[in-house]
């Protein structure tokens, strides 16, 4: 479904993606990890056109998305979130939602007059559907600077999901969250598998990476140094040197 | 001939425009917001000492300049207090739009202390002449640059070889971590308006005397040709508000030769020119932050 | 009462003005050039009408559409520059656009009368509502229709999707893009829409006064522009018209009653000092907007 060939991204002297090769199937969810600075958030950023890329390519479902804007990306199916929240503060949770329907599902569904109008009936029962999936319902009018962490970090994933994704990239979801949200957010993230959504995750947070992923690629100095199952990942020996350096003692 | 000669007296009298632009961009690097009040208040300055000389004739030139350059220097910490101390930096808006009233006030004030007309003001030996070869070199164009020279060169021993210099350089650059090593961020930026005010004052009255004239209409005009040196030659970059200075000084003279309507339209031509191909002006970094 | 009638003409006209930057300024975009296409507005309308002869009620609309695709085309360039460059790069298009009509001439003989723009005398006899016996109150009225119709639109706007979409734009890009926002959509038109605005604004303003002129369009009156909708607060239409009402009304108009003199533009620019040290959000910010929603509107989603 998607796949990076040779991707690199080079800030001036500094390669903070080199020549990566990364696919993922439909359906699939996938890990992505790495120490600080491996690339892992840039690489999210390419994929989504945030940043240029330097050399190597992007295709999504067989289509060359390396020089496509963001919000080509969103409209083609691919929803991002944030490492730290880009929320819109001054919208409410409702508005949050609301200006993210924008996938090319729902500029067929209305057409152009009747999206920008906002739509009664449809466009508000999927806000409605959203809202409830996100245990958000009763903050609906709240402003979205006003939610607790928990709540922001919620609103973040629903309104990627509000863009009716077919791929999901999740930039670093469990970063502050304890094992019992950390527990929660595994599971939403294997409902959404069951919606049929693929999903790339981010983390450090090794217990959702290795409980929620069936597949890992590691990354490196922007070079990709291992992939395979959870359990391959746990046992190789460069990962381990990567994140704890050579000499460690386990 | 006439060319050359008008493009040598541009760049005299630009190195005013300079000082203005450098003025602009120091307060921008410092406090990364644009302080519009800034030719106004330079402006204002030259007018105060317009005063002082037509009560006191007996003043002697330079002394004259002093006031205006040092009143200047008032108003730049009156808009400091007036414009940036007391509004949160998270409301960029909020700073522009203080400045932007206080440059609507002292635009006022000059028009009603000027009785809506050009005042005369002292100039410096108007009518000597340095005949250099084929050229004929005013006296006081010259008086303009030396002067101005020496002021930049004092305002550069200052960033560079003081204990406040080094600390505007470095609440310029991390403003945080320069409050965490003592330096105080109000004291500081204060300075820093009333230095820029200082040179502004001085550059009002260079201009004044070069004219002979103190021109009601100065604030907006000079507001607008300040803003454009200091786009031209980068936002935060003293080099740069420099040749930018002189750039559009030469420009201006050379182009009055062929007629006024061209020297307006070709000066706003360049400033189109230059946001399009180099938004970050010729030295400076497209990093702004606001 | 005469006198309350060109007032209420003076706060409709300005309230249309401030109105324009509204929408431009909710997209992140600070711009000085609101007053350029004022004037295209004004000399277009006035053009129109004094020279060719045209209906009022189709002069409006043809300036405010030579205002919006002049707009329209200024917002492309417009889209490079972030915050403070982009002021800049709108006062010098504010500049020029003034320059260009302190040059403009366009003359008709009309009888003996010479009509039509001449530079920088600017232009006079805009003589529609006089030749036409309009009263004070029929000109004020005729100008509060279209205030209060762009009002109602820009109301709807606020509370529809584009209003939302317009804000998320302004709050943060990186985020609008991520989430499927055309940037370069929502900004352009929003200039487009600013510069129709104006434009309607513009026409109905030379013809109140009718006599326009250069100087009349420079930096003050763009600030103006901004400065009633950044006061008032960019959360809701009204304030837009409260900070005129306030400014316009009580100081301009009212105090100089006391104080005496040319006294208009100081307390102006005091003013706007002391509003923003003490209200930086504007007086009707996000908080008291919802509030005042909540007072009147029982509605689920805001």
């Amino acid at each position: 479904m998607l796949e990076l060939k040779g991707l690199s991204k080079h800030f001036g002297g500094v390669r903070a993606v080199d020549g990566l090769d990364f696919a993922v199937r439909e359906g699939e969810i996938v890990g992505l990890i790495g120490p600080n600075g491996s690339g892992k958030s840039t690489t999210v950023n390419l994929i989504c056109g945030v940043f240029p890329v330097t050399s190597g390519g992007i295709a999504f479902r067989g289509r060359d998305i390396t020089r496509a804007p963001p919000h080509v990306c969103l409209a083609l199916g691919i929803a991002r979130t944030f490492q730290n929240i880009r929320l819109f503060n001054e919208l409410t949770v409702w508005q949050n939602l609301w200006v993210a329907q924008n996938s090319a599902k729902h500029r067929k569904q209305r057409g152009f007059l009747g999206r920008w109008v906002g739509g009664r009936g449809e466009a508000r029962r999927s806000v409605e559907r959203h809202l409830e999936f996100s245990a958000l319902a009763k903050k609906r009018d709240e402003l979205a600077g006003n939610l607790s962490f928990g709540e922001q970090r919620r609103l973040e994933l629903a309104r990627a999901l509000a863009a009716e994704p077919e791929l999901l990239l999740l930039d670093e979801p469990a970063a502050g969250m304890n094992a019992e949200e950390v527990g929660q957010l595994a599971d939403r993230i294997r409902s959404l598998q069951g919606q049929g959504k693929t999903v790339v995750l981010v983390e450090h947070v090794m217990e959702l990476v290795m409980g929620v992923t069936e597949r890992i690629a590691v990354l490196n100095f922007g070079r990709k140094i291992a992939e395979g199952s959870p359990s391959e990942i746990q046992a190789n020996r460069a990962v381990r040197e990567a994140y704890l350096g050579t000499g460690a003692k386990i | 001939m006439v060319l050359i000669q008008a493009i040598i007296d541009g760049i005299l009298v630009g190195t005013t425009y300079a000082l203005i632009g450098i003025g602009f961009t120091l307060i921008f690097g410092v406090m990364h917001k644009l302080n519009l009040a800034f030719a106004a208040a330079s402006i204002a300055g030259a007018f105060l000492s317009l005063i002082v000389w037509q009560n006191l004739k007996w003043l002697p030139v330079p002394a004259v300049f002093l006031i205006a350059a040092l009143g200047a220097g008032v108003l730049g910490y009156v808009i400091y207090v007036a414009c940036f101390r007391f509004i949160p930096l998270k409301s960029p808006l909020a700073t522009l739009m203080a400045t932007v009233g206080m440059l609507i006030f002292l635009d006022e004030v000059v028009t009603h202390v000027s009785d809506g007309k050009a005042q005369d003001y002292p100039g410096m030996l108007p009518t000597a002449r340095w005949v250099l070869g084929p050229l004929d070199l005013r006296v006081d164009y010259l008086l303009v640059f030396a002067i101005s020279v020496v002021a930049m060169l004092l305002l550069l021993a200052l960033l560079f070889r003081t204990r406040l210099g080094i600390a505007t350089r470095a609440v310029a650059q991390q403003p945080v971590a320069a409050q965490l090593c003592g330096i105080s961020l109000d004291r500081t930026n204060a300075a820093t308006f009333v230095i820029s005010g200082v040179l502004g004052g001085l550059a009002g009255a260079m201009i004044g005397s070069s004219a002979e004239l103190l021109s009601n209409l100065l604030p907006l005009q000079l507001t607008v040709k300040g803003l454009i040196v200091t786009v031209i030659g980068g936002l935060g970059s003293i080099p740069g508000a420099v040749v930018a200075g002189l750039l559009v000084g030469a420009f201006e003279k050379g182009l009055e030769t062929w007629s006024v309507l061209a020297r307006d339209l070709c000066v706003m031509l360049l400033i189109f020119v230059f946001l399009v191909a180099k938004p970050a002006g010729i030295f400076g970094k497209l990093n702004v932050r606001d | 009462m005469d006198y309350l009638y060109g007032l209420a003409q003076t706060i409709g006209v300005h309230t249309i003005l401030g109105l324009s930057a509204y929408v431009v300024l909710q997209t992140g975009q600070v711009t000085m050039a609101q007053a350029a296409f004022y004037a295209v507005g004004a000399y277009v309308a006035a053009m129109l009408t004094t020279v060719w002869g045209v209906n009022i009620l189709l002069a409006i609309p043809a300036a405010a559409a030579v205002a919006c695709a002049l707009a329209g085309l200024a917002g492309f360039p417009a889209l490079r520059f972030k915050g403070l460059m982009l002021v800049v790069a709108t006062m010098a298009l504010g500049e020029a656009v003034r320059e260009f009509f302190f040059n403009f001439d366009y003359q008709i003989a009309k009888g003996d009368l010479k009509v039509g723009p001449a530079g920088a005398e600017g232009f006079r006899q805009i003589r529609y509502f006089y030749e036409r016996g309009w009263t004070t109150a029929e000109v004020a009225g005729f100008i509060w229709v279209f205030v209060i119709g762009i009002m109602a639109l820009l109301w709807w706007m606020d509370r529809s999707r584009i209003g939302a979409v317009l804000r998320a734009v302004g709050e943060d890009e990186l985020a609008a893009q991520s989430v499927g926002i055309n940037l370069t959509a929502v900004k352009v038109s929003a200039f487009a829409l600013g510069g129709a605005i104006a434009g309607v604004g513009g026409a109905l303003y030379a013809h109140y006064t009718t006599h326009v002129e250069h100087t009349a369009f420079g930096v003050v009156m763009a600030t103006f522009a901004i400065a009633y909708p950044i006061l008032g607060g960019l959360s809701s239409v009204f304030g837009t018209l409260i900070a005129v009402l306030f400014i316009q009304g009580l100081l301009i108009q009212g105090l100089p009653i006391l104080i005496g003199g040319e006294l208009r533009n100081l307390l102006f620019g005091l003013l706007i000092l002391l509003a923003m040290n003490i209200r930086p959000r504007g007086l009707i910010d996000e908080r008291v907007a919802r509030m005042l929603r909540g007072l009147f509107v029982r509605s689920r989603n805001a």
